[in-house]
């Protein structure tokens, strides 16, 4: 009767401690939030469109921007559409990402290497370096540049190194090869490639034989070397054969003001942006360097001094290959970080994607021209974390 | 099993989170959510558009016409979005406060529909900012140098009435050599972001294919601190701008404004697209202001009773209406409006005049028109403004 009555009431684990009913009581449960927040924010942008009457629709790409764009990459006439002024925008960021990024990772490995050196000096100068770039915001910084580029003196009264290099506050002019043409352009890239696929091979097949022969064959310099003098040699060919596909264009004062034309400028507000934020992200990048490499035992450190190699082997042979695999992940941050800390250079006069934005929105609805924004600051952002991750992948141990 | 708890509990706090904000932002007089917090009760109640009720002080979003009045008065304060870096306009005197002609115009209002000019916050904001902050809602009056153009006012919010007539000049260094605007060919042009004036600009160069090449700024500071060392050539701007920022340069004789304008650039405050009544009402503020310098009423001769003159005393409140009821202000709201800050001419006099950054006004487009001498010999300046009555 007991056993019974025990079978009757005993319906195992109470369903508020049932692991299942919790787990699925929760998964809906969040479920309905992500949803009704996203409606709510939907309804609430969609009503408020409605009741200010606010003019929506993607039509004004089609129209003529009418509006100068200060420094540009990419060819830009003031009849060009929305759509090819915001890709010219878009461009302008993406190169100040780009050598941002190499830069500040070269700049950030080399104060993450100091910070460790066991010179004193040199050790307390890194520390120094990092503690004040990043505490101090960049914003500030940006400004502290931007006035220090405006210290130079101005464009007429600036200083020409032998009539070829211009430096004044308006920038820093040149001499550039710039392509004659489309077609000449698409042969330049193609050159430049196969002279860089060349440097790889190269590299790769001297890496081999140096493992595999145990003989110093310096595949660094070697790929290097490669793919300038193939890309060279190339080049010579192509000017031989069918005219010059480059064009050196110089730098000279023009006008009645003076301003430098021609030639290749990085303009004053260019200069400080790009000084500004590869400080700014080079101390997050040392910080990083120095973790990883902290994070290699002091063990292989030893035994790579105790077979013979030297501290700059030890550090590219042993060390640094090992806390590469800490240091991408948190690496990869970084450089999204230069990408959109770019936006900030509307404070200083550069034209990147988020200030030729701002000036659109004067003729265009501000809603949609911030949502093109956003996508495009997105899809760069993935871009940079998709070949990182796939880098990271690469580099990891299987 | 106790992180599971842990994960309930945390969803549920989140949906009491979103059901009190949703409860503010559409239902503010219904607080029974709060006590029961689940989530598809709330989400039930939010998607639905907003209803008539009167929104909370905080939450100025509610559209419908007549809300703001009310929200203003329950809020006790007008925010006004201005600036504080150009003398004449919006500027930090010596005492620390924020003053100008554009703050003096939101202090009207305040005097208006609180009896209390210094019920005002200023938001300070960028020029780009202009747009999106009065298309959204969240000021009661725009007024930071704000050029009125068409596409403006279809896209920003209603414009109320101009309050001075301005056009773009340049402003260059002396030893230039240059006397006029049309010889800025190739120049370099600095220029503040998000301005008609950036506009024009490429406009003026286009058609007269000067090819300027435009440096732009979003902060005023940052466009004459370019200018000053030269990284570019000329500055422009609205004239009287150029003329209060120019005071700030630290050799003034050194620059000239060359005589060319280039551009219409009609002043004024911008109220949110979507109620008619607020419109309506920063419009005869600001015909109290114009039509009190016109009968000269100011703030020191202000009648404590009638005067027997009927234009004055419809003015004051004291016999007829100008609409005080519809517009649902005091009967002596334009009392309270001169008494705090005066009639135009002496905000004009205290900002832009002698007192403030001395920008000429007799005779010219910002004198009143009934200045003329007759009423049909067009020599007044064109403030003009809807009758009071």
């Amino acid at each position: 009767m007991a056993a019974i009555l025990q079978n009757l009431t005993y319906q195992g684990i109470p369903i508020w401690r049932h692991a299942q009913i919790i787990q699925w009581t929760a998964q809906v449960l969040s479920g309905f939030l992500v949803v009704f927040l996203v409606a709510w924010f939907f309804f609430n942008i969609a009503n408020a469109i409605d009741e200010r009457e606010i003019p929506y629709g993607f039509s004004f790409l089609e129209r003529a921007y009418q509006t100068p764009i200060g420094q540009h990459f990419l060819p830009y006439e003031t009849s060009d559409t929305f759509l090819y002024a915001f890709v010219v925008a878009a461009v302008n960021t993406i190169v100040v990402s780009i050598v941002g990024v190499i830069l500040a990772t070269l700049l950030g490995i080399f104060i993450g290497v100091c910070r460790l050196s066991g010179n004193w000096l040199v050790a307390k100068v890194a520390l120094v370096y990092v503690e004040f770039f990043r505490n101090v915001p960049l914003l500030i910084q940006l400004y502290f540049w931007f006035y220090i580029v405006l210290v130079l003196p101005p464009v007429r009264e600036g200083y020409a190194i032998a009539n070829r290099v211009y430096i004044n506050n308006a920038g820093v002019s040149i001499p550039f090869p710039f392509p004659d043409g489309a077609a000449a352009a698409v042969c330049w890239i193609a050159l430049a490639v196969a002279g860089m696929i060349a440097g790889i091979a190269v590299h790769r097949g001297l890496t081999q034989r140096e493992v595999t022969t145990g003989q110093p064959s310096y595949p660094l310099i070697g790929g290097f070397a490669t793919a300038i003098v193939a890309g060279g040699v190339a080049w010579l060919v192509i000017s031989f054969v069918a005219g010059a596909p480059l064009v050196v264009s110089q730098p000279a004062p023009q006008g009645a003001f003076g301003r430098i034309a021609g030639g290749f400028t990085v303009s004053g507000g260019l200069m400080a942006l790009l000084i500004g934020l590869i400080m700014y992200t080079s101390s997050f990048i040392a910080e990083i360097v120095r973790a990883g490499i902290q994070s290699v035992g002091r063990g292989q450190i030893e035994a790579a001094r105790a077979l013979g190699l030297s501290p700059m082997s030890t550090l590219r042979q042993v060390t640094f290959p090992q806390a590469l695999r800490v240091i991408i992940p948190p690496l990869i941050s970084q450089f999204l970080n230069i990408t959109k800390n770019s936006s900030l250079a509307g404070a200083i006069g550069f034209s990147d994607l988020m200030n030729v934005a701002k000036t659109m929105t004067q003729t265009a609805p501000a809603i949609n021209i911030i949502i093109l924004v956003m996508v495009a600051y997105l899809a760069m952002s993935l871009t940079y974390s998709l070949i990182g991750n796939l880098y990271n992948r690469h580099i990891r141990i299987a | 099993m106790k992180r599971y708890f842990k994960y309930v509990a945390g969803a549920m706090m989140l949906a009491g989170i979103v059901a009190v904000m949703a409860c503010t932002g559409d239902e503010p007089t219904a607080p029974a959510p709060v006590t029961e917090p689940t989530a598809p009760a709330a989400a039930t109640a939010m998607p639905e558009p907003p209803t008539d009720a009167a929104p909370t002080p905080t939450e100025a979003m509610d559209m419908q016409a007549g809300s703001r009045l009310q929200t203003v008065m329950d809020r006790g304060h007008v925010i006004c979005a201005s600036r504080n870096d150009v003398p004449g306009y919006g500027f930090i005197d010596a005492s620390g406060a924020n003053v100008g002609f554009d703050i003096d115009l939101c202090r009207a209002l305040a005097a208006a529909v609180l009896n209390d000019p210094s019920a005002i916050e200023i938001r300070l904001i960028s020029a780009a900012e202009r747009g999106p902050t009065i298309q959204s809602g969240e000021v009661d009056m725009l007024v930071r140098t704000v050029t009125w153009t068409t596409s403006r006012d279809a896209q920003w919010g209603n414009y109320a009435q101009t309050m001075f007539y301005d056009g773009q000049g340049f402003m260059v260094n002396r030893s230039l050599g240059i006397d006029s605007a049309y010889d800025l060919q190739g120049a370099s042009v600095c220029v503040t972001q998000g301005t008609t004036t950036e506009l024009n600009l490429a406009d003026f160069s286009n058609q007269n294919g000067l090819n300027i090449e435009a440096l732009t700024f979003e902060d005023t500071a940052a466009v004459v601190a370019a200018y000053e060392s030269g990284q570019c050539d000329a500055f422009t701007n609205d004239r009287s701008q150029l003329a209060a920022l120019g005071t700030s340069l630290a050799d003034r004789d050194a620059h000239v404004i060359l005589p060319e304008t280039i551009s219409e650039e009609p002043l004024g405050p911008v109220v949110p697209h979507g109620d008619d009544q607020w419109f309506d009402i920063v419009k005869t503020v600001m015909s109290i202001l114009i039509y009190a310098e016109a009968y000269d009423v100011s703030s020191s001769n202000l009648p404590s009773a009638a005067t027997g003159e009927t234009k004055k005393d419809r003015l004051l409140g004291f016999e007829g209406s100008w609409g005080q009821e519809s517009l649902g202000l005091n009967q002596m709201a334009a009392q309270n409006v001169i008494r705090a800050v005066g009639n135009y001419g002496e905000i004009y006099d205290r900002n832009l005049g002698p007192s403030g950054i001395d920008l000429p006004r007799e005779n010219g487009r910002n004198a009143l028109w009934s200045d003329a001498a007759c009423s049909d010999c067009p020599k007044g300046g064109q403030i003009y403004a809807a009758p009071l009555r």
